[in-house]
């Protein structure tokens, strides 16, 4: 089909995407830094110091907005321009737009840190934001749906790749989440204070159907979307099966939009409304088994290169973890099974195995793949990104190891009766057991952080290799010219 | 399954980006079978559970969950979490019934001496005071110098019986001293708290004591007025013993050295005490529940 003939650089804006990922290592080692002080909090509380700057209800949030916006929005705006651009064969639509989805972005998570810790928060799980930040979004994401599609009009190809098809669903859904899980009414227009449009609830199912969708669209199809580009473009082989990505993609929208509710069981839900979150969550299994599937069976027949390349292993345990979270959640969500796991770290080590073992994981793998290739040179060291993967493969597994054990002890402490009909445990027996799991949690965020320093490091040393010989090869072509 | 694919198989062919291609491969048998069987799932657990709304009300499902109602009576319901909740209480009170009806008709002082009963004591004692207790208590009842007495010893502000245990949680109590610090001079609260230390033995100025004394059992002080002639204490208002080596109110076990036992004491004389505030559980625990809660307390060790 039609060949590259520009240099790729020069045909695409590779600028835009050179700061993003910067700025998504930026995050992401803020964010897991954060992340591992909140850990130590639980298991060593007089690390909040008594104030409430330092409190784990106002660093969690910061915690969460880092990682998830921080690093993971950067790293999507990074790779969906990257992906979007060499796959449609066009430039970005819209330069002036381009640059201000960065200033713009980036000031939406610093904004939102700050506010967290000054202690405004709308209490709404991944939308704390409080709504001066949230119309900022709301211009960002707007602007970054009208390059988008606007790129994907100016392709040069007749067919839009399927890495796109997913980038553009989890925008256009996460459009449609942020606006409606924000209706709210300022105190006035001078206070950062707001009240929701929606009460009781109404107002926990909105939240929830948000909540949920946050990680369908934002965390699983947006980085399918980024698992579809760079697993097929680094194994060198093609995507295993067309079919089966159209039938996931569809299925996957379209199921994921009515799971919501099962983070509501064994509330003041209506019982009817959170038995079709139950279903619906396990008829999504299969959809969310796609993507892996045909992850893995584009991989297959590249075996070999999983001796040899360190990138590949991120990719595959990234795929692995995806299989191994999205069969666990439709699990959690049957009301029986949530009955034990709700409110328990169960929740948070599931979470966890699909944010540190999957989102975290194909990131890596992605951005170890794209930032040589940004700065036309090679990684700096190899050995790095191997010592980065078993770093974060066993901070993952203590973390989620951990997690499993606390949370069936919590859920099993908390319901135990003994032959007299009284409780067994009381709450404070059950903080008390949770004592150790907690350290052993905070080991292996120390060992995941420890993993994302190594590549901050590699990183750092390839683009100022990549830098140094740009400069070189200026000063030459100028010799040359003069 | 892959061999087959890269040999066979055919690509949509479509390229992208140099060298992005796509297999035509069909759909995965056992994945498709597998996608049937979770609607299969689905539809089941439709059946059993409250599930598609209908009109102004929804499909309830064949599942039932039975319950006594007020009146005694069963009752039976689609499944829903309220009955499987009250369900679930009245299950656990069945099982609690033939002990707290023996709790209620047994004097106090019989109750731990039967091994059964004493041992549903412990095991709903244990979780009673653990979730209302504990949290100014402390988990074993130790208590806290400066906030909260300890229940484990044998020293009692206001009675150690099984009826006085039984009236402080009930009514809760609310301890009171006044505040001397803006009545007297300092010195003569010094001379005061060096007397109050040798009312348990411990050392202090024997000129500034004598001085002491003499505030303290006549009209400048007026302590004797709660504390008693012979400094014991009344239980009938909550007044300190002073005799006993007991402190609550007075870091005295948590001062280095002499002087600073007897400025902790000079502390507490100047400032008062007006914390000593225990809620009341009338109307949040049963007549029953604050019953089997005495005899626990009363067995920590210090019941008299």
């Amino acid at each position: 089909m039609s060949a590259t003939t520009l240099a790729a650089a020069e045909q695409y804006d590779y600028e835009i995407i050179k700061k993003f990922s910067v700025m998504a290592i930026v995050w992401a080692v803020v964010g897991m830094a954060v992340g591992l002080y909140i850990a130590s909090e639980l298991a060593w509380p007089f690390l909040n110091f008594d104030s409430p700057y330092f409190s784990f209800g106002r660093f969690r949030p910061v915690h969460t907005g880092a990682v998830i916006f921080g690093f993971g929005g950067s790293a999507l705006f990074a790779t969906s321009y990257y992906v979007v651009q060499r796959t449609c064969q066009a430039r970005l639509f819209a330069p002036g737009l381009v640059s201000f989805t960065f200033w713009g972005w980036q000031a939406v998570i610093v904004l939102a840190a700050i506010s967290y810790v000054l202690g405004y928060s709308q209490g709404r799980e991944y939308a704390e934001m409080e709504w001066p930040i949230d119309i900022l979004i709301e211009l960002v994401w707007v602007s970054y749906m009208a390059i988008y599609i606007g790129t994907l009009m100016k392709r040069k190809q007749p067919h839009i790749y399927v890495a796109n098809w997913f980038y553009l669903a989890f925008i256009l859904a996460t459009a449609l989440l942020h606006t409606f899980n924000n209706l709210a009414v300022p105190v006035n227009l001078f206070s950062m204070k707001s009240y929701s449009l929606f009460s009781g609830v109404q107002d926990a199912m909105v939240q929830w159907w948000y909540g949920h969708n946050a990680v369908g669209f934002f965390l699983t199809a947006a980085f399918l979307g980024m698992m579809y580009y760079f697993v097929p473009k680094h194994a060198g082989r093609p995507v295993y099966s067309y079919r089966l990505s159209i039938v996931h993609f569809w299925a996957l929208s379209f199921m994921y939009m009515w799971v919501g509710t099962h983070h509501l069981h064994w509330t003041a839900l209506p019982d009817w409304a959170s038995t079709l979150g139950a279903t619906f969550s396990i008829m999504l299994l299969l959809p969310s088994w796609g993507g892996m599937i045909n992850g893995i069976m584009t991989l297959s027949g590249a075996w070999d290169k999983l001796r040899t390349d360190p990138i590949m292993r991120f990719m595959i345990v990234a795929l692995s973890f995806y299989g191994m979270s999205t069969f666990e959640g439709p699990l959690m969500a049957l009301k029986d099974v949530n009955a034990l796991s709700h409110y328990t770290d169960w929740t948070v080590g599931h979470v966890h195995s699909g944010a540190l073992g999957w989102v975290a994981m194909i990131s890596f793998g992605s951005m170890y793949h794209m930032i040589p290739r940004l700065w036309k040179t090679e990684m700096y060291s190899v050995k790095l990104i191997n010592i980065h993967f078993w770093l974060a493969t066993i901070g993952v597994l203590l973390y989620i190891t951990a997690m499993w054990i606390s949370g069936i002890s919590q859920g099993l402490m908390w319901r135990a009766f003994d032959d007299y009909g009284n409780l067994q445990y009381s709450f404070v027996e059950s903080v008390a057991a949770m004592h150790p799991f907690y350290v052993m949690r905070a080991i292996g965020g120390m060992f995941f952080l420890s993993g994302m320093l190594t590549m901050a490091y590699n990183v750092f040393q390839t683009i100022r290799q990549g830098v140094r010989a740009a400069e070189v090869e200026s000063v030459r072509a100028a010799t040359a010219t003069a | 399954m892959a061999d087959k694919s890269s040999s066979l198989v055919q690509t949509t062919g479509h390229v992208w980006d140099g060298d992005l291609q796509e297999f035509n491969n069909p759909l995965p048998v056992w994945w498709t079978y597998t996608f049937y069987a979770t609607m299969v799932f689905a539809v089941v657990y439709w059946l059993i559970y409250p599930s598609w709304p209908v009109g102004k009300s929804f499909l309830p499902g064949m599942s039932h969950v039975t319950y006594k109602n007020s009146a005694g009576q069963d009752e039976s319901w689609h499944w829903n979490t309220r009955s499987k909740l009250l369900k679930e209480m009245q299950d656990a009170d069945v099982a609690q019934k033939p002990y707290f009806d023996k709790l209620a008709a047994l004097p106090y002082d019989k109750i731990a001496k039967d091994p059964d009963l004493n041992s549903f004591m412990l095991s709903a004692g244990k979780s009673l005071f653990s979730d209302n207790c504990a949290a100014c208590h402390q988990a074993g009842g130790q208590g806290k110098i400066g906030f909260f007495p300890n229940l484990t010893d044998d020293d009692w502000i206001y009675g150690g019986s099984y009826d006085k245990i039984n009236e402080t949680i009930t009514d809760g109590r609310h301890g009171y001293m006044p505040p001397f610090g803006e009545a007297l001079e300092a010195a003569q609260i010094d001379d005061l708290a060096n007397y109050v230390a040798t009312l348990s033995g411990l050392k202090a100025d024997a000129a500034k004591a004598s001085r002491g004394k003499e505030m303290f059992h006549g009209q400048t002080g007026a302590c004797y007025y709660c504390h008693g002639d012979n400094a014991k204490g009344r239980q009938d208002i909550g007044s300190a013993n002073l005799t006993d080596k007991v402190w609550l109110w007075a870091d005295v076990p948590g001062a280095a050295n002499d002087a600073g036992k007897v400025t902790a004491i000079a502390k507490v004389i100047a400032s008062g005490v007006n914390k000593g505030v225990m809620p009341t559980w009338k109307g949040r625990l049963s007549p029953q529940q604050i019953k089997l809660l005495t005899v626990y307390v009363h067995e920590l060790g210090g019941g008299k």
